[in-house]
């Protein structure tokens, strides 16, 4: 039967393919606009690290000034990041399964034979603890990270991403290998796989989708080395700082911090551990806010961060609008169309069909234009998203990377088919299986 | 044609589907068009606004050593002095940061010793020397520039006092009230003083997006943040020729360092605008579409009602309707819809207007906007009709006996 109603539905829309060219129009650019902002939404608001929601947090502690919050618009969230040393005493905890610390900087690395032809490279770089691999199930491509004990000594140990092993290596197996950083000797230990988590939710700091460093290095060469932060560094209080050693112990926020624990046990006594660590500080003089300590899941902290932005909301409901228009344009062009053609519809009743057989006849109808649509709306999204692309070319890679066709926008597409089928054809069908008969046949 | 009005409307509410659905398209082009127009505007604005820089004549170098006996300070001395002898660059100073990029410092001053938090100013400072009013190409409202000899030297993990400051008319008026800073004194978060020595006009620190851009100081002081930077202003038309001569003499200069980035000013403010500049372009995109739609669907309406009524035209027509009769017909019937549909699409519009201020932040919509939207669907709708209604009105007045 279906196949026999499909048949019927595209003789009728080759009957007028001005109008059918134009419904189809109609259809594919408003399912296109839709598909392309969903697939920008759903790419801004995805949890890349999904399985592990329940078990990665971030760590906030409230040290801010007690006379103003961290953050004026969201006066109910602690600054984002640790002070030195808070991320040391949340470091010192054996609570967690694993733990880091972190900072990005940057610095110039230099291949050991520089007459072989790779030159310095100026690097983004990640100093962090060891567990950072484990806990975000980094992809190794060669060896792996370093030792936990290589966090403290800390060991000229590094880490590269396989962008910076082709500059550095031309994509060898570089384990054991020496790049010079400020004349030391840092040894390769592994080398990442592809690795682009977007958002780039354990650091914000750049935005939600700055590039993952270039290389990483065990997190003991902050104090070793002396260096800054290329993120944001907010310090509240006026207090004297006259060396590195007085910026380390100053109340400067600039350390990301995040645990894994595993099981709301874990998660408990971690809370209670830093309940117990502010109040302890609290009787030096320091916390003078209320209690906000917090450990945030991963999904929470991209919502606490706003990591979607306004604008993308805002595009997202301006599509659906636009869709409706589309759509009603449909449903005014399909209406005109089916009753146009209602002396055919009146011999298909007086012949014997049923209302419902009409009225399904013509739904098919409607459903194949809006596979028609659908289609074309799939390819326009595909194409408006790579103009997209051109748009952000001066944007972060990662960004970029969000706006193409994927499962996603397939899935979006057919179900965004099914309901302009429903939307465009449920009325006019309807309309149509209405009509008596008599009039028509009438009239002929 | 106000006595036309009458016969059309009871024909319309006759067949009131077609109109009715037409109506919504125009009600809800009206909303998103007068939203976005008026968020495009903003953005615009924003985009628009002075920077006080002379933009197009700055670049921006960067370099960082690689070594451990490199000297980061002789070597900014001598390539400042190097880009200073240049004919084509008028001035180039270090810095410790780069102003529309984003990235930057900032402090808090009051104007007495011991102030509380709210008393206290946001400043927004770039370190500079003596070349750093000349290299930003900003203007001095009041006051003195820096002189060589009140630079002070890098120092990086000091908090020590600033002696002297320019600051810009903007920064002064949240202070003292008034322009007239010069000669005045500011206090830092310790209490310590600093004299206002200068006034800028207008200067764009480092974040675009901050309520406070235009709170922007200069330091007199080498730059000492972990890398060198500089700032190069050159002569009008001459900048890429001095960025790839600059960038290839200093890497050759000292081989212990290595060129970061040579860039341009702009696209540090390119960059920073780039969401704002591509939220103008969806909306453009996605309104005008939307435009396209809902002409199409006034002008297939238009069109639908003239297939059907060929022997009612030609009945008129043959009983001495003039073809302006018919044309105008069609139009009144066309603008009804359209009106209706922009009735609706006024409330439509101010409900999402209103939405939009409470849940987005922006400000409320203006209702100039409102008129300029319901002008402009008007005429898209008697655009849209225009052909539709030409052609019946060349339906011959033969039709009233034929049987179609």
């Amino acid at each position: 039967m279906l196949g026999y109603y499909v048949k019927l539905a595209a003789r009728s829309l080759r009957r007028n393919p001005g109008i059918t060219s134009l419904m189809v129009l109609a259809i594919a650019l408003g399912i296109s606009v839709c598909v392309m902002m969903l697939t920008v939404y759903h790419g801004m608001s995805s949890n890349p690290i999904w399985w592990k929601n329940d078990r990665l947090y971030a760590v906030t502690l409230d040290s801010w000034d007690v006379q103003e919050p961290a953050d004026d618009e969201h006066p109910d969230l602690p600054p984002w990041q640790l002070t030195y040393n808070d991320a040391a005493a949340v470091a010192a905890s054996t609570i967690p399964l694993h733990q880091v610390r972190m900072v990005k900087t940057t610095a110039v690395l230099v291949p050991e034979d520089v007459a072989a032809g790779a030159q310095p490279e100026r690097v983004m770089l990640r100093v962090t603890s060891a567990d950072f691999f484990t806990m975000f199930d980094t992809p190794f491509l060669y060896g792996g990270g370093w030792q936990a004990a290589a966090d403290a000594g800390p060991e000229p140990v590094i880490v590269l991403s396989r962008e910076m092993n082709e500059k550095f290596f031309a994509g060898e197996n570089s384990v054991g290998r020496i790049l010079r950083w400020n004349d030391r000797a840092f040894r390769v230990t592994g080398v990442l796989d592809d690795w682009h988590p977007s958002p780039k939710f354990y650091d914000l700091n750049n935005g939600g989708f700055d590039d993952p460093e270039d290389a990483y290095v065990p997190f003991g060469w902050i104090a070793a080395l002396e260096l800054r932060s290329m993120g944001n560094t907010n310090c509240w209080k006026p207090e004297s700082r006259n060396s590195y050693a007085d910026f380390l112990n100053s109340e400067c926020v600039w350390i990301q911090s995040w645990v894994e624990l595993p099981d709301a046990a874990a998660r408990a006594s971690m809370q209670a551990f830093l309940d117990a660590y502010v109040a302890d500080q609290r009787k030096a003089g320091r916390f003078a806010r209320p209690d906000n300590n917090r450990l945030t899941p991963v999904d929470q902290w991209l919502a606490d961060n706003r990591v979607v932005r306004d604008d993308n909301r805002l595009l997202v409901a301006l599509a659906f609008a636009f869709l409706a228009v589309c759509l009603l344009n449909t449903v005014g062009l399909l209406l005109a169309k089916f009753l146009g053609n209602a002396s055919v519809t009146g011999i298909r009743r007086a012949l014997g069909a049923s209302r419902r057989q009409v009225f399904l006849q013509h739904l098919t109808e409607a459903g194949l234009l809006a596979a028609a649509g659908a289609l074309g709306g799939l390819v326009l999204a595909a194409l408006g998203l790579l103009g997209l692309r051109a748009l952000y070319a001066t944007g972060s890679a990662g960004f970029r990377n969000i706006m193409h066709v994927d499962g996603w926008s397939l899935v979006m597409t057919v179900m965004l088919a099914v309901f302009a089928a429903l939307a465009a054809g449920l009325y006019p069908a309807w309309r149509v299986g209405r009509l008596a008969p008599a009039v028509y046949l009438k009239t002929q | 044609m106000f006595r036309d009005i009458r016969p059309v409307l009871s024909a319309l509410l006759r067949n009131r589907t077609g109109a009715v659905l037409v109506g919504l398209q125009v009600a809800i082009a009206l909303a998103v068009l007068v939203n976005a127009v008026y968020i495009v505007k903003q953005r615009v604005d924003l985009i628009g606004r002075p920077t006080g820089l002379d933009v197009g004549n700055i670049f921006v170098l960067s370099s960082a050593g690689f070594t451990q006996d490199h000297d980061r300070y002789a070597t900014m001395r001598e390539d400042l002095a190097w880009l200073r002898s240049l004919p084509d660059v008028r001035a180039a100073t270090s810095t410790n940061a780069i102003p529309l990029s984003g990235g930057g410092s900032s402090t808090g001053i009051a104007t007495t010793p011991e102030a509380s938090s709210e008393q206290t100013v946001p400043m927004n400072y770039f370190q500079v020397d003596e070349d750093g009013l000349e290299a930003l190409g900003v203007t001095l409202a009041a006051g003195r520039n820096f002189r060589a000899d009140e630079i002070l030297p890098p120092d990086l993990n000091s908090d020590r006092a600033i002696p002297q400051v320019i600051i810009t008319k903007a920064l002064a008026r949240s202070l003292f009230r008034t322009d007239d800073a010069v000669g005045k004194v500011v206090y830092d978060a310790f209490g310590r003083p600093t004299t206002v020595i200068g006034v800028i006009e207008h200067m764009q620190g480092s974040w675009l997006s901050w309520d406070k851009v235009d709170h922007v100081a200069l330091v007199p002081e080498v730059a000492s943040w972990s890398d060198n930077a500089y700032l190069v202003r050159t002569r009008p038309g001459t900048r890429a020729a001095v960025m790839r001569q600059a960038e290839e003499h200093l890497a050759a200069s000292n081989t212990t360092r290595l060129i970061k980035f040579v860039r341009p000013l702009d696209y540090y403010r390119d960059r920073s605008y780039l969401s704002d500049r591509n939220m103008a372009v969806f909306l453009v995109t996605v309104t005008v579409l939307l435009a396209g739609v809902t002409a199409l669907g006034i002008f297939a309406l238009a069109t639908f009602n003239v297939n059907v009524r060929t022997r009612q035209v030609g009945t008129r027509r043959a009983v001495g309707a003039r073809r302006a009769d018919i044309v105008r017909y069609f139009l009144v019937e066309n603008w009804l819809v359209t009106t209706a549909g922009v009735v609706l699409g006024c409330a439509l519009a101010l409900a999402a207007g209103y939405q939009l201020s409470r849940q987005f932040e922006l400000p409320r919509l203006d209702l100039y906007y409102l008129t300029g939207g319901v002008l402009a669907l008007w005429l898209l709708g008697l655009a849209a009709a225009w052909q539709p209604a030409r052609r019946a009105a060349k339906i011959s007045p033969s039709m009233a006996t034929r049987t179609i």
